[in-house]
């Protein structure tokens, strides 16, 4: 595997989280359009710039926009003013798992190209007050989309939201580029398998160098790693040589919350949704252990380690 | 006689268009055909990780439609089949480096010397996939039982223009079809409108098998190879039954999210 070639250009180790808090707190040199939007509600002060986070993963089908969806939802739910953007113009998802399919109307590319006001185009959750969609155009093409424009965009939303999650499309495209070029921060997600993390790592390459990039580890199947038929997350992490903000297990109830248009955060007892608590509040600048996920264990070690013989 | 040309394509990511494409490949091979894998995802390839071919490429796609080598030395051959080559797409170029009129000319010189060629699409609707779908004749479109993937392939079947396409469901979970959190088969059918060609369960053992780049077809008794063994015979006109599997509710929703956009 070539998982090497782009060591040399990739950024240096990721800023901690709180380095990466404090940043987004510095004094934000808003313009005055930026000022007189965020002046309106739903917003936040003017004075700070809120936080860009591109969710990325170069291979499609590895849960970004599910990771989107539930980090959005999380963070509305910790009090944060949230835009999450669907940029997968033409294969747009994200209304869907957050079930809001029914109340898009406008999209990103009226706004970019001024059919529409910022606030016609944003569709607000209606349980989750402080969360917004921007969905994404889906009869156009990407490359009807002018990078410089996303840019501005993100921008303008960095100066009305505490937090904008930008749900990049798969592929290395104009639609990636789009997707990134607002970004101060991106979140790369894989899953424990050859073609994601190789993926991955091409992607890490791609990012711009002033990016700070941290990794989420999805899909993992303890059972299957313990077999030795699945990369352990030590291996992913040795691999791609970056900050890792969260561990997501893998479990079927994810299908159902999709299907549902329900972000897994919510449902009770789903380790999936607990596991996206807890990269929320390492997003918000908690120090949140991350479990190992082993596998149920058998009847005899269970035994065994409750009559504290401890593990072979 | 050319041989056929299939795009093996899904507009949504991660649905299994390459293991399907390895196996797909891998059956007709078994079957006696002289099998070509394309892989058109420029930049991201993977196919061959998952035949396990990654570490003999000398050229690739970019290097054949820019005349830098022949078709013969960018085939690499897999030596446990009898006749089946890869075609790998370059990991340093971008899309843009090949134009939908090099793909065309490129496949159907492909078509004279193979029964069957295989293009793995990228995901995506943008240039790479409209390169994947340059010189194909007909279309497979894999889909998984879950709603955002079946819009994905709806809003792509609108893009192949007049080539017969049709479907392969992947990851199907009959127990979840059955507790009514899945869609079933029929109801992917009845929304999308297409002949179904091929139906495979979800597998664990497809995680294994990718990660160790031995393709599953490989195991003619196991039951996925099973599986894409009788989608290959499909494909060449064969009649062969498949299993149907139970009814849920979940078409509602998807039916509306359908219509209204």
């Amino acid at each position: 595997m070539d998982t090497q070639e782009n060591d040399a250009s990739r950024p240096s180790a990721a800023l901690t989280v709180e380095e990466a808090i404090a940043a987004a707190a510095m004094p934000a040199a808003a313009t005055d359009s930026a000022s007189a939007v965020a002046a309106r509600s739903p917003g936040k002060p003017p004075q700070a710039l809120g936080r860009t986070i591109v969710i990325t993963s170069g291979k499609g089908g590895v849960g970004k926009t599910t990771t989107t969806a539930n980090l959005g939802t999380g963070l509305a739910e910790a009090g944060k003013n949230v835009v999450v953007v669907d940029a997968d113009v033409g294969l747009r998802n994200l209304d869907v798992v957050l079930g809001l399919e029914n109340r898009v109307h406008k999209h990103l590319l009226d706004v970019i190209e001024d059919k529409c006001s910022l606030d016609d185009a944003l569709v607000r959750d209606r349980v989750r007050r402080s969360l917004y969609l921007l969905p994404a155009a889906q009869n156009r093409e990407k490359d009807d989309v002018p990078t410089e424009a996303m840019a501005a965009l993100m921008q303008t939303l960095a100066a009305r939201f505490d937090f904008v999650l930008i749900d990049s499309p798969a592929g290395i495209e104009k639609g990636f580029r789009n997707a990134v070029v607002g970004a101060k921060e991106a979140i790369i997600v894989t899953t424990p398998e050859v073609s994601a993390v190789r993926d991955a790592d091409r992607i890490i390459g791609l990012l711009p160098p002033d990016v700070e990039a941290r990794l989420i580890v999805n899909r993992v199947r303890p059972a299957l790693v313990k077999k030795g038929t699945m990369m352990s997350v030590n291996d992913v992490v040795d691999i791609l040589r970056l900050e890792l903000v969260g561990v997501v297990p893998d479990e079927k109830e994810i299908i159902i919350a999709t299907n549902r248009g329900t972000p897994v955060i919510d449902i009770d007892g789903s380790q999936t949704g607990a596991a996206f608590r807890r990269i929320v509040r390492r997003l918000l600048g908690d120090t949140v252990a991350i479990p190992s996920f082993q596998a149920p264990e058998g009847f005899v070690s269970r035994l065994k380690s409750t009559l504290g013989l401890g593990k072979p | 006689m050319a041989g056929t040309v299939y795009v093996v394509t899904s507009g949504k990511g991660g649905v299994g268009k390459t293991t399907t494409t390895a196996n797909l490949g891998g059956a007709f091979a078994k079957l006696g055909l002289k099998v070509a894998l394309v892989d058109a995802d420029i930049g991201l390839r993977n196919l061959d990780l998952v035949l396990g071919l990654e570490k003999r490429i000398v050229y690739d796609l970019v290097d054949l439609v820019e005349g830098r080598c022949q078709s013969r030395q960018a085939l690499i051959k897999d030596r446990r089949f009898d006749d089946l080559y890869l075609l790998p797409a370059s990991q340093v170029k971008d899309k843009e480096s090949v134009s939908e009129d090099q793909m065309r000319i490129a496949m159907r010189k492909l078509a004279v010397d193979f029964d069957v060629v295989l293009v793995d699409c990228p995901a995506g609707i943008e240039h790479g996939f409209r390169n994947a779908v340059a010189g194909a004749d007909q279309a497979l479109v894999v889909t998984t039982p879950e709603v955002s993937a079946i819009r994905d392939a709806d809003r792509i079947l609108g893009m192949l223009g007049s080539r017969r396409a049709r479907l392969i469901v992947n990851r199907v979970r009959p127990e979840m079809v059955r507790s009514g959190d899945m869609l079933s088969i029929d109801d992917v059918k009845e929304i999308l409108g297409r002949e179904i060609v091929g139906v495979v369960p979800d597998d664990e053992e497809i995680i294994d098998t990718t990660n160790r780049g031995e393709p599953v077809v490989l195991d003619g008794a196991r039951r996925l190879g099973r599986i894409y063994t009788a989608i290959a015979r499909r494909l060449l006109g064969e009649d062969v039954p498949f299993t149907n599997l139970a009814d849920d509710g979940l078409l509602v929703r998807l039916r509306r999210l359908m219509i209204g956009s």
